[in-house]
């Protein structure tokens, strides 16, 4: 699907998300957890490693408001959010 | 000029006395179409010989045609049987969520995620990343925001599409969540935010071409949906 007209070199190609789409916050329920993950990013110097715990907050947000539908999780053995989220041991 | 009535292989006959005589002698072959012995015993042979030579010319020359189509042919045949067995391409197996629960990171290889955000002209969004760049390590899931403003008085419909580049890094960066691919509606005066969780996949730290990349670039691109019209999702197509 890219628009570079190379012959012979491989190509992009998009897939869709895993799990789906994000439904939209339109109400912006966790705006709040949003702000803060990005506050934590700025302060960190845009490292991810160090902001884990409020990413795994705003996604905590999100199922709560069923924005997230759980089932994501669901497939996973541990069905939780911590799977995906594994905090720094 | 009696010469000019000759067949053209017994003209040179005429010049140079007794040097041109022993030219036309060499030159003095039969037109190419009549057979080379006079003997009718072996007359006989040799026009099977050139009956069996026909043939083996005729079926060299199917074959090569036969090559020739076949190399064509393979395009679409291999498309097919990638999508029978699921090698290569799009389908990579282990994406399953056992894998990201699996997945250890890797922590000394650390990659500059940049985010870009684009509309098409005739949408008329205020579309952003919300962060310019993340560092993330391969193996660890990472989130990262945009956001989508409609500052027009009538409800809109979008959808979106995205490019990695390097491409080859590509194959790496999985999505387990975005906004792409589905129709979003933005109401008039609509801010939202719009959330990625992503990751690299481990084996991206072993791919020996993958070893000088150190920073990818994700972009993302808004398209204007017309309503009810549903964007192919991007497979082996």
């Amino acid at each position: 699907m890219s628009t570079a007209m190379n012959f012979g070199t491989k190509s992009f190609q998009p897939r869709p998300p895993d799990k789906g789409s994000f439904p939209l916050d339109h109400f912006g329920e966790c705006k709040a957890f949003k702000e803060k993950f990005l506050k934590c990013l700025r302060d960190n110097n845009f490292e991810n490693t160090l902001c884990r715990n409020e990413s795994k907050e705003y996604l905590e947000c999100r199922m709560e408001r069923y924005l997230q539908i759980p089932s994501m999780f669901l497939n996973s053995s541990a069905y939780c959010l911590s799977a995906f989220i594994k905090l720094d041991k | 000029m009696a010469v000019l009535g000759r067949p053209p292989w017994r003209r040179l006959g005429a010049c140079w006395g007794w040097w041109g005589g022993r030219a036309a002698a060499l030159q003095q072959r039969q037109p190419p179409w009549r057979l080379k012995s006079t003997n009718p015993f072996t007359r006989e042979q040799e026009q099977e010989w050139r009956r069996r030579n026909r043939t083996v010319l005729m079926y060299v020359a199917a074959a090569a045609v036969g090559m020739i189509g076949a190399s064509y042919a393979a395009v679409p045949l291999y498309r097919l049987y990638c999508q029978t067995t699921g090698l290569g391409g799009s389908t990579v197996a282990g994406h399953a969520s056992d894998q990201i629960e699996t997945m250890v990171p890797v922590k000394d290889r650390i990659i500059k995620v940049t985010f870009n955000a684009d509309v098409h002209a005739s949408l008329h969004w205020n579309f952003r990343p919300q962060q310019t760049e993340i560092y993330v390590v391969p193996g660890e899931t990472a989130l990262a925001f945009y956001k989508a403003k409609n500052p027009t008085d009538k409800p809109v419909i979008g959808i979106s599409t995205y490019n990695v580049v390097p491409f080859a890094a590509g194959q790496y960066f999985n999505k387990i969540q975005c906004f792409c691919f589905e129709e979003q509606r933005l109401n008039p005066q609509e801010e939202v935010d719009m959330p990625i969780f992503f990751f690299i996949d481990p084996e991206f730290a072993e791919d020996p071409k993958m070893a000088k990349v150190d920073v990818i670039t994700l972009s993302y691109t808004f398209f204007e949906a017309k309503g009810g019209h549903k964007l192919p999702v991007p497979g082996y197509n």
